[in-house]
């Protein structure tokens, strides 16, 4: 009956007879053509370096926005269709506040990180299914890095995927370069790092996958230790100069 | 499939119409009315309300915010092995004894018995709420039957949100049985939702004139005969100062045989008593 | 004719705008004193086990401490309904909060919570004078204290309803200064909670039963 894969990737509520979701596998394929971001956990705290494409010499790269700040202890860099990210990040800014109105505390990063996996499932309801994701036509097209800092816990880094899998990492990274990235990451990570030897590991491995020279306007460094803080050009000039 | 008109619809609320006006068809409304028990032959139309109709009213509902046919107290007590439940068969409209052969305890399931002062038809339709409740626990057929905990803890809810809906069940109820473990239960809710376990209660008048009794004499380990004894004497001193209480009664037990409701008795009295017969005799100022 | 029409429905009674049937209050004032006092590392609450209602006492042995978590408490006076429907609505938001969260909720927490739940409750109230207490996410004993609509306020220490106007001088004049606690406490039975890291320790201490 139905013999190729395009028979079965257009719904996205239709598995193939293999077991697969096309739509969420393409969505996945999505995120290989972004960007490049990597994320490094320490005990001090967790790093997120992001590559901006800079495509003309008459772009204002300060416009790029690949890391954003979900609350004070919550970071995140994204990789795949950044207009999906706002999306997501705007959800989980409202989130993390809600959950600060009801019990005056910091929201725990799992829960965040679970509260945007739910809005990213969303793609298979019905416009009249509940859950606010009215009409949502097709997955997220974007991966995330999620950084915070837990109260009880400490440094946490988890990453998101369209399909609504999230994952805990000590390091990881999506994009483009990712491939390359995780192989020097495996390489080079210990878990008893400090920030300083992350924010090293982070940009000296997105230098690598990266096709441009590192320069303090195309890539971004932002970590949380404890609280979330994006690196200003002097500092990224100062990490530069480390590596 | 249509709708099954539950009395937790708001078309079925507290007693106004029928189930026939909840599912309102052609064949119903052009019926002719038909002799039955709510629609007499003769006089005016039986008294049917379009629920539809008390909502447009003007301003909110009045009609349930006092009493119009009341029970008086209702005591019950713990003891060896059970619970028993007491009270008249009362119905007052006002001061006029309007009703008297009203049973006002009524046996939930084997294990509960619920008894009620206050508004009647308000208890009619709790009544109404536990039949459905229990056939709802029958029909499921897993061998578990609700526990008078389980019923007391429905009933607090039910007359707790009434009263948040500023329209309250007028009732006092009291909830009595065994569980499955044998427990023996015994607690009262009242109409705004304040509810409470204990080894003895008494709900209205009783509260000031069998209670101080129950806490000379009761025990939760005391026999049937002395339990049954002491609700009769509480019962007596209740009717004597009671207006609103006639000198018929129910006893009921709830043990682990079951629930027993037994047929309505007298009491014997006695009003020879001088200060009976003239009880302004010594009082100055009196005529 | 009021003595004629006593008893009779609003509707049908002469004088108009007199009240001559029987009216209700959907609220009641079933009494009760709650009292919880910090410590470095422990918290104590206590609570009287009276519910009564007017001059008549309706139990002698009813409980208004709910114990939330290993660190957390809620002692609630005023009306008892409403005191039960609080109690279980913080009891099953301390469940949710536990499945999505996974982990106990915090005593700083709950006290948040309580106060947006009283308040949101603002144009109905729930007649409930509240203590939340424990201890804290460092393990110091914390006592947050309550209004009915959910204003609050962290305090070494608290006392709340009927006996409150008695209690309070005495905890002023106690507390502040080395000397053993005396409390004048009315109504059958005082249930005390002692919350340390250990855990919930309850006790009772016999009052007159009169």
């Amino acid at each position: 009956m139905f013999l190729t894969r395009s028979e079965y990737d257009r719904g996205v509520n239709t598995f193939s007879p293999e077991g697969r979701l096309f739509q969420v596998e393409y969505a996945i394929e999505a995120i290989k053509l972004g960007s490049t971001a990597i994320g490094v956990a320490t005990s001090e705290g967790v790093v997120l370096a992001v590559e901006k494409r800079v495509t003309s010499p008459l772009l204002e790269p300060s416009s790029i926005q690949k890391v954003a700040e979900i609350d004070d202890h919550i970071g995140c860099a994204m990789s795949g269709l950044t207009a999906d990210a706002k999306t997501l990040i705007d959800h989980a800014r409202a989130e993390t506040q809600s959950h600060r109105f009801s019990y005056n505390e910091p929201m725990p990063l799992e829960s965040c990180t679970q509260s945007l996996c739910d809005l990213a499932l969303q793609f298979g309801e019905d416009d009249d299914e509940g859950g606010g994701g009215g009409g949502m036509s097709r997955p997220f097209g974007v991966a995330l890095l999620i950084a915070g800092w837990d109260a009880d816990v400490g440094p946490v880094l988890y990453h998101t995927d369209p399909s609504g899998t999230y994952v805990k990492y000590r390091c990881m990274a999506i994009g483009s370069g990712s491939e390359g990235a995780l192989t020097a990451l495996q390489e080079h990570f210990k878990p008893e790092m400090t920030l300083a030897e992350a924010e090293v590991l982070a940009l000296s491995t997105l230098k690598q996958v990266m096709e441009e020279k590192v320069t303090a306007t195309n890539v971004d460094i932002a970590k949380v230790a404890p609280n979330y803080h994006l690196y200003s050009t002097d500092e990224v000039e100062g990490v530069i100069g480390r590596l | 499939m249509l709708p099954r008109p539950t009395t937790h619809s708001k078309a079925l609320g507290p007693g106004v119409a029928g189930p026939e006006l909840a599912v309102a068809t052609s064949a119903v409304l052009d019926r002719p009315p038909q002799p039955t028990a709510q629609r007499p032959l003769s006089g005016a139309q039986a008294f049917s309300v379009d629920p539809s109709l008390v909502e447009s009213a003007d301003g909110p509902r009045q009609h349930t915010q006092y009493p119009y046919v009341t029970g008086t107290s209702v005591l019950a007590v713990k003891y060896a092995g059970g619970v028993m439940l007491a009270c008249d068969t009362l119905g007052a409209y006002g001061s006029t004894k309007r009703y008297k052969s009203l049973e006002r305890i009524i046996r939930v399931n084997a294990r509960t018995a619920v008894a009620a002062g206050g508004e009647i038809s308000d208890f009619q339709y709790i009544t109404r709420l536990l039949e459905e409740l229990a056939t709802d626990d029958y029909r499921t057929d897993d061998g578990i039957e609700l526990g008078p905990r389980e019923v007391f803890s429905y009933l607090t809810r039910v007359m707790y949100n009434r009263r948040g809906k500023m329209d309250p069940l007028w009732n006092s109820l009291v909830v009595g049985g065994v569980e499955a473990d044998g427990t023996v239960f015994l607690g009262t809710v009242g109409m705004i939702g304040t509810h409470y376990t204990d080894s003895h209660v008494a709900t209205g008048f009783g509260a000031h004139l069998a209670r101080p009794m129950f806490r000379e004499r009761q025990s939760d380990d005391m026999s049937e005969a002395d339990a049954e004894a002491l609700l009769r004497d509480a019962l007596r001193v209740c009717y004597y100062r009671d207006k609103q209480s006639i000198n018929k009664f129910q006893v009921a037990k709830a043990t682990g045989e079951g629930v027993a409701i037994g047929k309505p008795f007298a009491l014997e009295t006695k009003w020879d008593y001088k200060a009976f017969a003239a009880p302004t005799k010594w009082a100055i100022g009196a005529w | 004719m009021a003595t004629l029409t006593a008893g009779v429905p609003k509707h049908a009674a002469g004088a108009a705008g007199i009240k001559q049937h029987a009216s209700w209050s959907p609220y009641d004032d079933n009494g009760g004193t709650t009292l919880a006092v910090a410590g470095a590392d422990y918290c104590i609450v206590a609570a009287s086990m009276r519910m009564s209602t007017g001059y008549s006492i309706m139990t002698r042995r009813s409980s208004k401490i709910l114990q939330l978590t290993d660190k957390c408490v809620i002692a609630s006076a005023g009306f008892q309904a409403d005191m039960k429907a609080l109690h279980k609505m913080l009891q099953s938001r301390n469940v949710t909060y536990q499945h999505s969260h996974a982990k106990p909720m915090s005593c700083p927490a709950t006290a948040q919570l309580l106060s947006n739940t009283l308040y949101h409750r603002r144009f109905f109230p729930l007649f409930t004078f509240n203590i939340c207490a424990g201890l804290d996410d460092e393990g110091k004993g914390a006592v947050y204290t309550y209004d009915a609509i959910g204003s609050y306020e962290r305090t070494g220490y608290s006392c709340q309803g009927s006996g409150k106007d008695l209690m309070q001088p005495v905890l002023d004049n106690q507390l502040k200064a080395a000397s053993p606690l005396l409390i004048p406490a009315r109504g059958d039975t005082v249930e005390i909670f002692v919350i340390t890291k250990e855990g919930v320790r309850r006790e009772e201490l016999e009052l007159k039963k009169d």
